[in-house]
């Protein structure tokens, strides 16, 4: 499958924090790409890095197949980039900031534009300055996807906006997913978990995995081990078991490579009294939140996986 | 193109207030400058009628030039801010802007609303001051270079390393307050005497360095947007010529570069004009010493010039004087700019003047001194005599500009207490100016014939180059005619009758030469009582 974005060991420090450190990142076309992490873990600075506002210190990227530091001019007529951030030209009106841009984009649809706008239900003629947030975004969103880019790059688009707003948004992004590739960053992971199809998980500047959604949810597993005496944590645990407890006679640990043949089996021999084991699916909640406190706690998490997902992308 | 235009088309929407206030200050200045032209008819005309209207519009004029750069701050700060270069949150960044086409469509903004208005007020205030405008277009789009590389390039550049007005203009006075006290620490440092080279060399050179800085600065940020390095540029360049001025000064070899500019005459050619101590009566006038609030000493030789051929003057530029003791000690002066006046073919005097620190003054005072004293000249040759009969309205000079006799306060036009002069976009070619003064009043009937007194003062520079930098394209040529004054304690005047014969001579830059004097047993005065005071 062809990749919309590459990215290989790319770093980027501001004096000496490292800020995203030896990312190696591959988005394939067509995907919805949700990059999650906690606030400060990166997501913004790696974003900025694919879009050339700022430079990497060491590594490289490819977006559409051009070097992100080339990014520039034309090559934006195929990119939407909104971010939370960002700053529109607040003295112009919402239609004038449409009229604007049209003329930047030779494949601008006028119908669609149309569409957006009805749709959002945008104030045309209103300053931009005096729109809401949630209206800002939604016009940010309408000049951004009016001329059908091939990539929508989106920084916490739906951060600090009603569930309405974000509803719209998330439908809108939805209706264009078929056509174009979504890389979107969030650390809200209620909000992704419904429509992205692959997911990325930065922490500290790292990357810890980058993988399919429906591939995650297969590998990660609450395990919970009843057993008939007290439980204690066996003295060469597993690298791949997170967060173990004990409490009374029951285990639990996430297990982040399940295979349900070979698993289930391998911890049935390793507990032969158990009374009861069960592998329940996780919500990407659950992951995000195991794989955080395994790392923070200096355990081994998932981080291994990630050269095995890039291989097979 | 169609990209540069909708920027630009796009910035006219937003920024028509900006725009129309800088058209307005500067079709104000274009309208109310004038009036700064004292005795010009135009003046006169309206002073008859209302006294407040012209000395309010005189006001005005001297404001408003002030405020046309000011609004060109404001102007290119908002042009160039609404794509701003620094951060990483703007709009444009991730739209299809080609920064080749952002440039030109701020420089395109630029045209349209600050260069083409200036132009325009130029060509209206040269009209107005008598000029022909296209006469002079060359002056007219040199001043719009110098202006670029002196105000509007500095602007834009430091609006390129800056994210808006107010941290701009924080930005310059924070800069202008570290270059000052770099300027006062480097001369602190480094004290040095200023040579005065001929214009060309240090001027074209400072302002290429500016005008490469300038643009590598503006271009660094349009291209790349490596803020810390077009900052680098944007200050470094002026601190640098601050440092380095002093520094290259106190590394340079004076003498090398005098001798470069001012070669000394070959054996057999005649020195341009002979030196010699000037005589004085006794008790009339001494050498005199000053002394500077520093410790410094300020020793004055009168000097006499003659034989300067006719059609000639020579100019002394700096001078250089070396003290030899009896007992051998020597001490050389460096070259310092020269106070001594202009020698004519009639013959001509003045002091020349040397600053030497205490210690060497109390160990020459009282010594029987050889001095050996050089000038650097100038020797200028004769390119044209005008001779006018001085009428009572604006009187056109060819080659020199245009004059207006002017009068005191309530004083009939025809008691003319002088002349002032505008010239089309720079001071004049060098020019002594001539004139007869009437000791009694031109309104008044005479009934002995008045003989007059000869009055003269010298205009302008020998500096060619076709415009100085100037807001304005006309100036007003700085002279001052002596014997202005019957009685100077009283200030009781002298006039210029219409008709009195008023003489411009033009000259132009013959060569530059040393000339040397040297004198036997001179001594050095005693430091003159009540003198303490400082350059």
């Amino acid at each position: 499958m062809k990749s919309t974005i590459r990215t290989e060991h790319l770093s980027r420090t501001f004096g000496r924090t490292c800020a995203v450190g030896s990312v190696n990142l591959v988005v394939p076309e067509g995907a919805i790409y949700a990059l999650v992490g906690a606030n400060g873990a990166g997501k913004t600075t790696l974003i900025k890095l694919l879009m050339n506002i700022f430079r990497p210190t060491a590594g490289n990227a490819q977006v559409l197949g051009i070097d992100s530091q080339r990014l520039a001019g034309r090559a934006f007529e195929r990119i939407g980039y909104v971010s939370e951030n960002q700053e529109l030209p607040e003295g112009m009106t919402a239609g004038g900031m449409m009229d604007y841009f049209r003329a930047f984009y030779p494949t601008w649809d006028h119908t669609l534009e149309k569409e957006l706008v009805r749709q959002f239900d945008l104030p045309l003629g209103r300053k931009l300055k005096h729109l809401s947030r949630g209206m800002k975004m939604k016009a940010s969103f309408a000049s951004s996807l009016a001329y059908r880019p091939a990539l929508i790059m989106l920084d916490e688009p739906f951060s600090g906006l009603d569930p309405l707003v974000r509803d719209e948004l998330i439908e809108c992004l939805l209706d264009r997913a078929p056509e174009t590739t979504i890389f979107l960053s969030s650390h809200d992971l209620a909000e992704i978990e419904s429509f992205a199809s692959h997911v990325g998980f930065l922490e500290q500047g790292n990357l810890l995995f980058s993988e399919e959604m429906s591939v995650l949810s297969e590998r990660f597993r609450e395990v919970t081990i009843t057993l008939p005496n007290s439980a204690t944590l066996p003295a060469d645990m597993p690298a791949t078991w997170l967060q173990p407890q004990a409490a009374d006679s029951v285990l639990r640990f996430v297990l982040n490579s399940y295979k349900q043949h070979t698993s289930e089996s391998e911890i049935a021999e390793l507990f032969p009294a158990a009374r009861d084991i069960t592998y329940d699916p996780m919500s990407l909640r659950s992951i995000f939140l195991a794989i955080a406190k395994s790392n923070r706690s200096g355990a081994p998490s998932a981080g291994n996986q990630v050269s095995s997902q890039e291989k097979k992308a | 193109m169609k990209q540069i235009l909708h920027i630009f088309v796009k910035d006219v929407r937003r920024f028509w207030p900006e725009i129309s206030l800088s058209v307005a200050i500067t079709a104000a200045f274009a309208r109310y400058y004038p009036y700064q032209w004292t005795g010009a008819d135009h003046m006169h005309a309206v002073m008859g009628n209302h006294l407040l209207v012209p000395y309010t519009a005189q006001f005005l004029g001297g404001i408003i030039i002030y405020l046309v750069p000011v609004s060109w701050w404001l102007f290119i700060s908002r042009v160039v801010h609404a794509e701003r270069l620094v951060g990483d949150r703007q709009f444009w960044l991730t739209r299809p802007y080609e920064w080749k086409n952002l440039l030109a469509a701020k420089l395109l903004f630029l045209l349209a609303f600050l260069y083409l208005p200036i132009f325009a007020a130029h060509c209206v205030l040269l009209a107005e001051a008598g000029f022909y405008p296209f006469y002079y277009l060359q002056g007219l789009l040199y001043n719009l270079f110098l202006l670029t590389v002196i105000i509007v390039l500095p602007i834009f550049a430091l609006a390129t390393v800056t994210s808006n007005f107010a941290r701009m203009t924080l930005t310059l006075l924070v800069a202008i307050v570290g270059m000052l006290c770099l300027g006062s620490l480097s001369s602190r440092l480094l004290p040095t005497h200023p040579v005065v080279a001929p214009p060309s060399n240090s001027a074209v050179g400072s302002y290429s360095i500016l005008l490469c800085a300038g643009i590598a600065a503006v271009l660094m940020q349009y291209s790349l947007r490596k803020v810390w390095l077009a900052r680098l540029l944007v200050f470094g360049t002026p601190a640098l010529f601050i440092i380095a001025g002093p520094v290259l000064a106190r590394l340079s070899n004076d003498q090398a570069l005098i001798d470069r500019n001012y070669p000394t005459l070959a054996g057999q050619d005649a020195a341009p004009v002979q030196l010699s101590v000037n005589p004085f009566s006794p008790g009339e006038r001494e050498f005199v010493t000053d002394m500077l609030h520093n410790g410094e000493i300020v020793a004055h030789i009168p000097l006499k010039g003659t034989g300067v051929a006719d059609g000639y003057a020579e100019i002394p530029n700096d001078v250089r004087i070396a003290f030899e003791a009896p007992d051998g000690y020597q001490w050389v002066s460096p070259w310092e700019p020269s106070s001594t006046p202009s020698f004519l073919p009639g013959g001509g005097s003045g002091d020349s003047a040397i600053t030497m620190p205490r210690a060497i003054y109390d160990r020459l005072k009282g010594k029987p001194l050889t001095v050996h004293l050089t000038l650097a000249v100038t020797q200028a040759k004769v390119k044209g005599i005008t001779q006018i009969p001085l009428p009572s309205r604006d009187f056109s000079v060819p080659d020199f500009g245009v004059c207006s006799p002017v009068s005191g306060w309530m004083t009939p036009i025809e008691d003319a207490t002088g002349i002032v002069c505008r010239s089309a976009l720079r001071q004049p070619p060098l020019t002594y100016i001539g004139v007869v003064w009437s000791n009694t009043s031109c309104s008044t009937p005479h009934a002995e014939p008045d003989p007059g007194v000869q009055g003269d003062g010298w205009a302008g520079s020998l500096d060619r180059a076709p415009a100085q930098f100037g807001i304005t394209s006309v100036w007003q040529a700085a002279f001052r005619l002596s014997n202005e004054y019957k009685d100077e304690r009283n200030g009781t005047p002298r006039y210029l009758c219409p008709g009195s014969p008023v003489t411009f001579t033009q000259y132009g830059l013959f060569r530059r030469t040393q000339v040397s004097l040297t004198i036997q047993g001179f001594q050095l005065a005693a430091v003159r009582e009540g003198s303490g005071f400082n350059y």
